[in-house]
């Protein structure tokens, strides 16, 4: 499985990375929307996208609305990783496409569940 | 309208308790109240426009900032060099969340600036006036957030 970060922040990204490695993704970066549309075009679709909302030159939502225009991407699974928390912009990303939605600060296992959830990680076989 | 009040105390220390918790660890939590003088090495800012408007901010000494950069980029042992450029971009993302989550503490629909980061303090609009401060100590060193809103 391919993981694509999109945060402006290169701690996020790292935070990020850490979290998803340790899951099993091989993980691609990306500073803004357009770099990581750049990616896509350029043929590096992974399966799934963390996304923040606000970056420059491309926020999150756009992004998401780019990906869901496009027929070739419908496979990829996005997440909106984020501090913006206010209940509209959570349904606006979700009516635009995004399949979850996770609010920073998060814990590695939170974003373990949604991705547990979304069938992307296996769930833990208990002892 | 814009509404003017602001974030107590108690919501800002539990912001920044959860934020300094999940991304730079739990053994060495945040201590309420002032840590001594503060010689602010780096700060960042984020406003919020709209319903409410405000700023939030946090002012950290260099040396703690540095030890935030490392955390976040999941350096080990206070051994690694960090660079001016990765230090703006760990504290710009620490103010982001603090301020994110402040934000969504208050009247919406609001927006979420992207941060400003300065080595020193960072400049604040004339027309602010501090609503909320929190004094606290990481690593027996001071640092301070606080919450301006426009007069």
């Amino acid at each position: 499985m391919d993981a694509l970060i999109i945060d402006d922040s290169r701690a996020m990204r790292s935070i990020l990375r850490r979290t998803v490695t340790e899951l099993g993704f091989e993980t691609l970066e990306a500073g803004n929307g357009q770099e990581a549309l750049d990616h896509l075009e350029a043929g590096r679709v992974p399966d799934l996208c963390l996304i923040d909302w606000n970056m420059p030159v491309m926020d999150g939502y756009t992004f998401i609305t780019r990906v869901r225009a496009n027929p070739d991407w419908r496979g990829i699974t996005l997440m909106m990783v984020t501090t913006e928390s206010e209940h509209g912009q959570i349904v606006r990303a979700l009516a635009a496409g995004a399949h979850e939605y996770v609010i920073k600060p998060f814990t590695p296992d939170a974003i373990a569940e949604k991705l547990e959830l979304l069938g992307l990680v296996a769930k833990p076989v208990p002892a | 309208m814009t509404v003017l009040s602001a974030p107590s105390l108690t919501d800002v220390q539990m912001v920044v308790d959860e934020v300094w918790g999940t991304f730079l660890g739990t053994e060495e939590p945040l201590v309420p109240g002032p840590a001594g003088d503060l010689e602010v090495g780096w700060s960042a800012a984020v406003s919020i426009t709209g319903e409410w408007r405000g700023l939030v901010s946090v002012e950290l000494p260099g040396p703690m900032a540095a030890e935030v950069t490392r955390r976040m980029l999941g350096l080990v042992d206070g051994l690694d060099p960090t660079s001016d450029e990765d230090v703006a971009d760990a504290v710009g993302e620490l103010v982001n969340m603090i301020g994110g989550n402040v934000k969504s503490l208050m009247p919406g629909p609001s927006t979420l600036s992207l941060p400003v980061v300065a080595a020193g303090r960072v400049a604040r609009p004339s027309d602010v006036v501090e609503a909320c401060r929190l004094d606290a100590g990481w690593g027996g060193a001071p640092l301070v957030v606080s919450v301006h809103v426009h007069a």
